[in-house]
């Protein structure tokens, strides 16, 4: 019997993942994602999409050392740079991106979507870019590596920052097959089917049945591949969510009989590759109240839910070897 | 000056995440948990705790739960998420903790519950509607399904299809559910306001007259009250009664079995819209404790106008004592089969019945609801196999739990209506087992701000401080001294709970799920260790330092 065994071989070691998704720019809990690698000794993080935040709080100077912002429907004096310091924290952990500016500034954006459209992508890019920069420092001299890439929600803008500043323990595996040990690869996409909200990366179904056709094509054994598919499969019991009425904004729940209509919104596309590939896991997300695992044949598929704007990251640990799932765990750390 | 205006915060095309019980749905849902319905305390009191005031004794109940209530709102706010109070403890104690005292008070002993509900529905509502419709319309064949309700195999039978029925409603979608819970409220306020507006509009000679007149129409009996009464005197019971604090402080844990449950939507917090927002679960939580509260004095204050002390103790004598002489058709005399009793109206009584039909129902659905989340958040923590957590893909609700809470149900109902004993010794453990679990969430609340800090702080209920002390450290603290106050009673006072068994085993069979409960952490523990994963892992908080 060997002394030393590889991970992810038979009878060796299984490779440990942490999956997460869905943080939408919450710093507090893009930090425990990168402290999980060494709090559940897992051998690779692996996100699922959706890095950017939703949000852009403005904070205008009045005259003297104080500002105001609006959050949550009510007016914020602040009066110190303590307090402004201990708002901007607060801007951070809810996942809100925020800029002080002075009133003519402000008013310059205020209702003019591209302005503020680009003023998103500066910051959320600058964000993502610091974010990169941290993985490489903490993971630096581990063997662990980070896998992140894209969701719907992310604008493609934003995300030139995972090639520009990953090194070593970052690797962009966006639409791309990267290895995860010596015997697994994993494919990922980041795209969803269309949803009431138009964000920037959906596609239609039968593009993103294209796209991971594609991917495929260059794997040669695709049970010993992981699926990273920031969309749910269809109906699966993780992608079920109100459906929501597109025609007024924002979107608003479709009620039938005094009661809420209930769908899955995930992707069939998805569903089939799963069926049809019968990859080692499907890890998803996207679907941020539809926490759950289903099984595709011997398939087992995750969606680990998010609760970012709490600052509590939800994720799945998964322990694989050769081509098979041997354990698995959701933690809501 | 006037005061600038708030920058508006820009957004930009992203999804968002929406939830889907209302608020007002969640208090009805705690209200008719807490079972305006429940006669425990009208039934049991009289001749269980001689002396003891009713009315006080409610009062009592409601501010020994009040801050039990409020610390509930700083959990529901910090952490809404299904599975409620094991989320709670398992976040504060540890998932070993909070998952064997869950499981085994929770989980295991609502099972008497889903027994429990059958039972009501059988003698409080099939039993009394059905002998009320006999005797107003003369079809003795009404008269006959009454009193067969009111026997072990037609209460076995009503329970399994009460239990069959409410399994089928609610994995069809809880959507469904949440739509016939209005059915059920309006029903229910109906009922329950005609019974009261019944009391407050009769007197003590009347109802003994109207008594006397249902019992020779069901029974043939003459002169049923004061055959009754004689039998009860002679049994030992006490109908003048000096007044008795001991007795009026232990109605407050009878009283407490229904408004404990204030806090029970919190199991499904995951699906409350806005349930982060600290008014919402005021609204929801401690909103309702005061509403069903209030309800409950209403009922005493009208029993008591109405009915009088002395019906009162002759039913209790039937309640308590299991005397058959206070027996109308093999039934218990409840609260609204005295109503019936008063009326010759077959609408009357079809509107009390149905009311009391769908409040039994109710219970029993909130079993299910409650438990499956919880065994549903146990199966992803990886503490029950991954099948209960599994949801159906075209229903999106948790069939695998609501089955095996249906079958493991079965022989529950059987044993509590057929094996001597069963009901009085569990359904009083029942009461002692439900306790704890809020007992210690309560202290979970306490400890909130110690042992879960980052969660505490970026909730809204922070900012809520005495000196440098959280208020809900305050809130919890007393709020789990008044719980453990009404759990020693049912484990101590003979007259409330386990004690009045006089049976060892009755502590024996609480150890053992506890016990069970233990193991079944213990095992899955060293299962998923095997495959190289710690359960421990589920409820850890990471730094982000």
């Amino acid at each position: 019997m060997p002394r030393f065994r590889k991970k992810g071989q038979a009878t060796s070691e299984p490779t440990r993942l942490f999956y997460a998704c869905d943080i939408h720019g919450s710093e507090p809990t893009y930090r425990k994602f990168l402290n999980a690698a060494k709090f559940y000794d897992v051998d690779a993080l692996v996100f699922g999409g959706d890095l950017m935040g939703k949000m852009l709080v403005p904070i205008v100077r009045n005259a003297g050392n104080t500002w105001r912002a609006g959050l949550h429907g009510q007016n914020h004096h602040i009066t110190s740079p303590e307090e402004l310091a201990e708002f901007k924290l607060k801007l951070d952990t809810l996942g809100f991106y925020s800029f002080e500016c002075d009133s003519e500034e402000y008013a310059w954006y205020e209702g003019h979507q591209d302005r503020i459209d680009a003023k998103f992508d500066v910051l959320a890019k600058e964000k993502l870019g610091q974010w990169v920069q941290l993985a490489e420092e903490r993971l630096a001299g581990s063997h662990v590596r980070i896998y992140l890439c894209g969701g719907n929600d992310d604008t493609d803008a934003c995300l030139s920052a995972l090639d520009e500043e990953a090194e070593d323990r970052v690797v962009n595996c966006e639409n791309r097959i990267v290895s995860i040990d010596d015997e697994h690869v994993m494919a990922t996409v980041g795209y969803s089917t269309p949803t009431p909200w138009d964000t920037p990366r959906e596609r239609t179904d039968e593009q993103i049945g294209e796209v991971i056709d594609k991917l495929m094509a260059d794997v040669s054994d695709p049970s010993r591949c992981v699926f990273n598919f920031h969309c749910p499969p269809l109906d699966s019991g993780l992608d079920t969510c109100m459906r929501l009425d597109a025609s007024v904004w924002p979107p608003a729940p479709v009620i039938e009989n005094g009661q809420p209509v209930y769908y899955g919104a995930g992707s069939q596309s998805v569903a089939d590759a799963l069926d049809r590939h019968q990859p080692t896991v499907g890890l998803h997300g996207h679907i941020h109240e539809s926490r759950g695992l289903t099984n595709y044949g011997r398939t087992m598929a995750f969606n680990p839910g998010s609760e970012y704007g709490e600052g509590v990251l939800r994720g799945l640990i998964v322990a694989i070897r050769s081509g098979e799932v041997i354990g698995h765990q959701f933690t809501s750390g | 000056m006037a005061e600038a205006a708030a920058p508006q915060v820009f957004t930009r095309r992203a999804s968002g995440l929406v939830r889907v019980m209302s608020p007002y749905s969640a208090f009805i849902y705690n209200i008719l948990t807490m079972g305006i319905i429940f006669p425990w305390t009208y039934i049991n009191g009289p001749t269980a705790l001689p002396g003891g005031s009713l009315i006080i004794g409610i009062a009592l109940a409601f501010l020994f739960e009040l801050p039990i209530a409020l610390a509930y709102a700083w959990l529901a706010t910090s952490l809404p998420r299904s599975g409620g109070d094991y989320v709670f403890q398992s976040r504060v104690f540890g998932g070993g903790f909070g998952f064997t005292i869950v499981f085994a008070f929770f989980v295991v002993w609502i099972l008497q519950w889903v027994a429990l509900s059958g039972w009501l529905m059988a003698t409080l509502g099939i039993a009394p509607t059905f002998l009320g419709l006999g005797v107003a319309t003369g079809v003795s064949w009404f008269t006959s399904v009454g009193s067969w309700a009111a026997t072990a195999n037609g209460i076995i039978v009503i329970s399994i299809i009460n239990a069959l029925v409410s399994f089928a409603l609610l994995v069809s979608g809880f959507r469904n559910y949440v739509r016939f819970q209005y059915v059920m409220w309006y029903a229910i306020l109906i009922s329950f306001g005609i019974v009261v507006i019944m009391f407050l509009a009769t007197d003590p000679v009347t109802v003994r007259a109207k008594l006397d007149g249902f019992a020779l129409a069901v029974d043939g009996t003459k002169h049923w009250f004061a055959a009754a009464k004689q039998a009860a005197v002679a049994a030992g019971i006490s109908f003048h009664p000096p007044f008795w604090v001991f007795g009026t402080l232990m109605v407050a844990p009878i009283a407490w079995t229904s408004l404990q449950w204030a806090s029970y939507s919190v199991e499904q917090g995951g699906e409350i819209k806005n349930a982060h927002v600290f008014r919402n679960q005021l609204f929801i939580i401690v909103g309702s404790l005061a509403v069903t509260a209030g309800l409950l004095v209403l009922l005493a204050v009208a029993m008591q106008h109405g009915v009088g002390g002395d019906a009162m103790r002759v039913a209790s004598a039937g309640s308590w004592f299991l005397l058959p002489t206070s027996f109308i058709g093999g039934a218990i005399l409840m609260p609204n089969l005295i109503a019936i009793a008063l009326t010759a109206s077959p609408i009357i009584i079809l509107l009390i019945g149905v009311g009391y039909i769908l409040n039994s129902f109710q219970i029993v659905c909130n079993c299910y609801i409650g438990t499956t989340r919880i065994m549903v958040a146990q199966g992803l923590d990886g503490l029950l196999p991954d099948w209960f957590s599994r949801v159906h893909p075209r229903l999106k609700t948790p069939v695998n739990a609501h089955l095996a809470y249906f079958l493991a149900a079965i022989p529950v109902i059987i044993a509590y209506n057929k094996v001597a004993d069963w009901s009085l010794r569990w359904a009083l453990g029942v009461t002692f087992a439900n306790g704890v679990v809020f007992m210690f969430s309560a202290l979970a609340a306490g400890l909130l701000p110690y042992r879960a800090k980052k969660v505490y702080d970026a909730s809204p209920g922070a900012k809520y401080k005495i000196g440098n002390t959280p208020l809900v450290t305050i809130l919890g603290v007393i709020g789990f001294v008044t719980a453990t106050f009404m759990v020693g009673a049912f484990l101590l006072v003979p007259e409330l709970g386990l004690a009045y068994s006089g049976h060892g085993i009755t502590y024996a069979v609480i150890l053992g799920t506890v016990v069970l409960g233990l193991v079944i952490y213990f095992i899955m523990r060293s299962v998923k260790r095997s495959q190289g994963i710690k359960v421990e892992y589920a409820f850890a908080e990471i730094p982000p330092e």
